[in-house]
């Protein structure tokens, strides 16, 4: 799903058959990566100024919607304080220890339920139950239980990213050829040795699809936490300039917040490439 | 009879075994945050039975539905056009990629201050957090229809409506569902956080108000309800996948061979 | 009543760049049943796409019955060599031969009796309700086929529609096409790399070399109707094999 729209520079007319001389195609190809992100910042700039003029024209009531240009000045003067560095880390704390969290109970979960079918047929309808429940369903148990400070943050981010992680975790271990675990027993390999050469390594792939996933999961629920029970960060800082009227303060830190829910996709997006790139076989995503 | 009979007790002994240890020790508990599960029970039966289901049930499952269908209608239409246009394609990526990882919930107190605490709010939030999912997946199975599909109809002269109609979208059909399932989870999630937030009703509205009343019973009664809600919606959706998909698990060989 | 004069289709803007299919000519007639032979890489799919009008030529024209072929026509039909990818598995085999009726102006009952007819044609009455996907490679070619007939077609152009099948079904399928192109009298175009099929299926054989262009023309006047033994063993189709064989290999050293 994420990448959508990443791999749309190859495609379109079949290429000539004929050889071009090597310079003229890297020329070639150049040009091609050259218009591609001419045309990308083409449609930053034209959805931007259709805003700002939007917003100056009246089009968009002002009060509610200032101009693009203040909110970018608003977040490049926040940009270079610290208050929104502090609120990005409150932010990333949450977001940190609920994946920890998560990662460290589903992962072994998972190669438990994924390699014995007694286990997955025991607890199948316990999942299936918990899994589609709304993790912020959970907030006034977790408010009640746990305050409203980092513990709760914590534990929804840790409760929603559980089960994508899982899931992909199953699927990994299920999907491991069983010709090379095979091999791996005709090697004389000890079921220690065979889990770790062979199991593990052929389940990273869906592990690392599964926390990329989760990453995603993890800031929507770190944020809303903040916003839903005002636990410091970014989402509180938002509901509070919201209700102080610093509206043009607010559309920054929203800028800001989706800013770093992209650095965040593209960062494991990144390493889920490097990962994936000696592994041949599709990945199913086990979804949210 | 045993044989058949075997399998479903295996896969039922673990869940019965937790409500029932849930119910034993939450009875001599005494816990104020953990009611006995029979206080529960009874408080979902007198709460949810009609009167909640008309007061706030209905209102949630409306914006939730409104926004969703608001949502897969616009994610599809925009991404058939941009899966077939390449430099709208490429115009768009950049704009669609930073609101696709803009956590929604983040848009909230924008929703908030263009529509105060109405619906529309609710389902402008819903529609802004649930169309991503499907618009990328959208243009992804647009993309990844054959080509020897489309010459296949060019060369019996099926018109482009038919073409659009009968071929690009079935065959984007798979990943258009994907899309949808995702953003299904995500509908639920902005339904209950918006209504927590910037509401006067809605389930999401009454768990929160119980648990700052202290109304535990009633508070644990509402998580119940959200958690039935997600489980039908999910099964509701999963039924509706497999009648318009079976087409594609069997010809991926995992239909299994009873079902036709 | 199809001719090809002077055809010429090269890809891509690029003055160096190579055709794919170059100066080609050649007439077919009514009724007649021309394999084209060519190696792969020939050009033989481009040329077919352009006879076909899903791909206009760089210069030259394709004429069916002296009006050029400027879009797909509406008498001709195309069988494609990847059934698996031309058939819709959405779809069930009746309604995947009777989609392109309805667009073609067939009523409900017209298109119903076309497409039980050609399934009926192909050996395949009864399987309607199937799905494409439920059935065997051999069989899912048959239902391309059918789709084809049922369309009505004057000429049929077809893209190694056996090459991916086993070698009992493509004999079961060349007699089945040569049954339908006696009981139809459409006129087929069949592109092919097997000497033996196009010698077996053909009235004549063109031999094509890289970029596509004739190189060869062998008449096949071995009687019909033909049978896979009776006809094979017959020394004219002994001569005819080694002659189109040594005319490939000429082709094959040359580039």
């Amino acid at each position: 799903m994420s990448q959508a729209l990443q791999h749309q520079t190859g495609d379109g007319v079949p290429a000539a058959p004929a050889p071009v001389a090597g310079r003229d195609r890297r020329g070639a190809r150049w040009r091609g990566r050259v218009a591609t992100w001419v045309v990308k910042l083409a449609g930053v700039l034209v959805t931007l100024s259709a805003l700002e003029l939007a917003s100056r024209t009246g089009a968009l009531p002002r009060q509610w919607f200032p101009p693009v240009t203040e909110m970018y000045a608003e977040l490049a003067g926040l940009v270079v304080g610290l208050p929104l560095w502090v609120e990005v880390g409150r932010t990333l704390g949450g977001w940190a220890a609920g994946l920890l969290l998560a990662t460290v109970l589903a992962v072994p979960a998972g190669m438990l339920l994924g390699a014995s079918a007694l286990a997955f047929r025991l607890v199948r309808v316990v999942i299936e139950f918990l899994r589609p429940v709304p993790s912020v369903a959970l907030i006034p148990l977790a408010v009640l239980v746990l305050g409203t400070g980092l513990e709760t943050k914590v534990f929804l981010v840790a409760f929603a990213t559980f089960w994508p992680l899982l899931f992909q975790t199953i699927y990994g271990v299920q999907d491991v050829d069983p010709v090379a675990t095979d091999t791996a027993r005709s090697y004389g390999l000890g079921a220690l040795a065979r889990f770790g050469e062979v199991t593990l390594p052929s389940a990273a792939p869906y592990i690392a699809t599964g926390l990329r996933i989760a990453s995603a999961i993890a800031l929507v629920l770190a944020v809303t936490a903040e916003l839903v029970i005002g636990a410091p960060g970014l989402g509180q800082a938002i509901i509070v300039a919201q209700s102080g009227g610093a509206i043009t303060l607010m559309y920054a830190l929203i800028i800001a917040t989706g800013l770093l829910g992209w650095a965040l996709n593209a960062v494991f997006s990144a390493a889920e490439r490097r990962l994936l790139h000696w592994h041949p076989a599709q990945r199913r995503e086990a979804g949210l | 009879m045993t044989r058949r009979l075997a399998p479903v007790l295996l896969e039922l002994l673990v869940p019965v075994a937790i409500l029932v240890a849930f119910g034993l020790w939450s009875a001599q508990a005494d816990s104020f945050y953990f009611p006995p599960l029979t206080e529960i029970a009874r408080e979902f039966w007198n709460t949810w039975v009609f009167a909640g289901f008309r007061n706030d049930l209905l209102p949630s499952l409306g914006r939730l539905l409104a926004g969703y269908g608001a949502s897969v209608v616009l994610g599809v239409l925009a991404g058939l056009v941009l899966g077939m246009v390449r430099i709208a394609r490429t115009a768009a990526e950049p704009v669609i990629e930073f609101l696709r990882a803009l956590p929604a919930p983040a848009l909230i107190p924008f929703a908030l201050l263009l529509f105060g605490t109405a619906d529309s709010g609710k389902v402008f939030l819903i529609v802004l957090g649930t169309v991503w999912p499907i618009l990328l997946n959208t243009i992804d199975g647009v993309r990844g229809v054959e080509q020897q599909q489309l010459d296949m109809a060019h060369s019996y002269r099926i018109p482009g409506y038919a073409r659009l109609w009968r071929i690009v979208l079935p065959a984007a059909g798979p990943r258009i569902f994907a899309g949808m399932r995702t953003s299904l989870s995500i509908a639920i999630i902005l339904m209950v956080v918006s209504e927590m937030v910037a509401s006067r009703n809605g389930v999401g509205y009454f768990v929160l108000q119980s648990q700052r009343a202290f109304a535990i019973p009633e508070m644990w009664s509402g998580i119940v309800v959200l958690g039935v809600l997600g489980f039908t919606l999910n099964w509701l959706f999963l039924r509706f996948e497999d009648r318009f998909l079976f087409w594609h698990r069997g010809s991926k060989g995992l239909l299994s061979t009873d079902r036709r | 009543m199809l001719e090809v004069k002077a055809l010429r289709k090269v890809y891509g803007s690029d003055a160096e760049a190579k055709p794919a299919v170059a100066d080609l000519s050649f007439e077919v007639a009514e009724g007649e049943f021309v394999c084209i032979l060519g190696s792969s890489g020939c050009g033989k799919t481009t040329m077919l796409r352009c006879l076909s009008g899903l791909a206009p030529a760089t210069s030259g024209e394709v004429l069916l019955y002296g009006t050029p072929v400027t879009g797909p026509p509406a008498d001709m039909s195309f069988v494609f060599q990847d059934y698996s990818r031309s058939l819709l598995p959405w779809m069930s085999v009746a309604r995947n031969v009777a989609f392109p009726l309805r667009h073609k102006g067939f009523s409900a009952r017209e298109a119903r009796a076309a497409t039980d007819e050609a399934l009926q044609a192909v050996g395949l009455a009864g399987q309607g309700r199937s799905y494409p996907w439920q059935l065997s490679g051999g069989m899912q070619q048959r239902v391309a086929i059918a789709r084809a007939l049922a369309y009505r077609p004057r000429i049929l152009l077809m893209d190694e529609p056996f090459a991916s099948v086993d070698a009992q079904t493509r004999a079961e399928l060349e007699d089945l096409l040569l049954r339908i192109w006696e009981r139809f009298g459409v006129t087929i175009v069949f592109v092919t790399h097997d000497i033996d099929e196009a010698v077996y299926l053909a009235d004549r054989v063109l031999v094509l070399s890289a970029p596509a262009t004739v190189r060869h023309v062998a008449d096949v006047a071995l009687p019909r109707p033909r049978g896979q033994l009776e006809t094979k063993r017959l020394p004219e189709f002994a001569g005819l094999r080694s002659e189109l064989l040594s005319s490939l290999q000429r082709e094959r050293a040359a580039a």
